[in-house]
């Protein structure tokens, strides 16, 4: 069973790995997105993590369709991403990705990380020492 | 029917939340309505949002929607600025 959900809780990585194991794979790959200590130099003390919660996890459930789509080769899709406040270090989202062999794990995790950042309805905050902004997006391309 | 009222549930997130300093409304618009005319309500009641007029993205009932697309009586609208996971 592919897994997506959203937690306010950290991300048990290595469990999701471990849910996701099948016999038939011969590669994992794994993306974690973790918090950074500063954007263009400024100091990031924190990121505070907001999501339409029923929409994102439609919209990794898309992710996943258009990647068995892409790669019929694909095992399992894993996508959990985190909300609220989250701390330097602390991971923001894990994908996990399982196929038979390693080229098709690689390239379907690249493109679902690329793709939650385009159509997944989550927005950060960056907390800085002196402040706070919101992160702007890209706009997506039209006919979304 | 056209000239009936509809009602619809409007969600904001992120900076667009933030600005109208409210996440969630109820509105009514008449019939036939669309997510432009709902949005131009939205911004009559919360006019800090009048600076995501170019950037703002919508979704009806969790899916993602232009601008020409109708809304029906019980639709949820959500009002967000291009998003920013990952």
């Amino acid at each position: 069973m592919d897994i997506f959900e959203i937690t306010r809780e950290p991300i048990d990585k290595l469990g999701l790995e471990k849910r996701l194991l099948t016999g038939g794979a011969g590669a994992v790959v794994t993306f974690d997105g973790v918090v950074r200590d500063n954007t263009k130099g400024r100091r990031v003390v924190s990121l505070q993590y907001e999501a339409y919660g029923p929409m994102a996890v439609k919209e990794m459930r898309r992710i996943g369709d258009e990647i068995r789509e892409r790669w019929p080769d694909v095992e399992r899709v894993g996508i959990i991403h985190r909300f609220g406040p989250l701390k330097i270090s602390e991971s923001s989202v894990v994908i996990v990705i399982t196929s038979p062999h390693r080229r098709v794990a690689f390239e379907a995790c690249r493109y679902a990380i690329d793709r939650l950042k385009q159509t997944v309805p989550i927005w950060k905050k960056e907390i800085f020492e002196d402040g706070e902004e919101w992160v702007e997006g890209q706009a997506p391309e039209v006919g979304q | 029917m056209n000239g009936d009222t509809i009602k619809i549930t409007v969600l904001l997130f992120g900076a667009c939340r933030e600005a109208a300093g409210a996440g969630e409304m109820n509105c009514d618009l008449t019939s036939p309505a669309d997510v432009a005319g709902a949005w131009n309500e939205v911004k009559a009641r919360f006019p800090n949002l009048e600076k995501f007029e170019r950037s703002a993205l919508f979704a009806v009932n969790e899916e993602h929607a232009r601008k020409d697309q109708p809304l029906e009586d019980g639709d949820t609208l959500a009002v967000f600025p291009p998003v920013s996971g990952g």
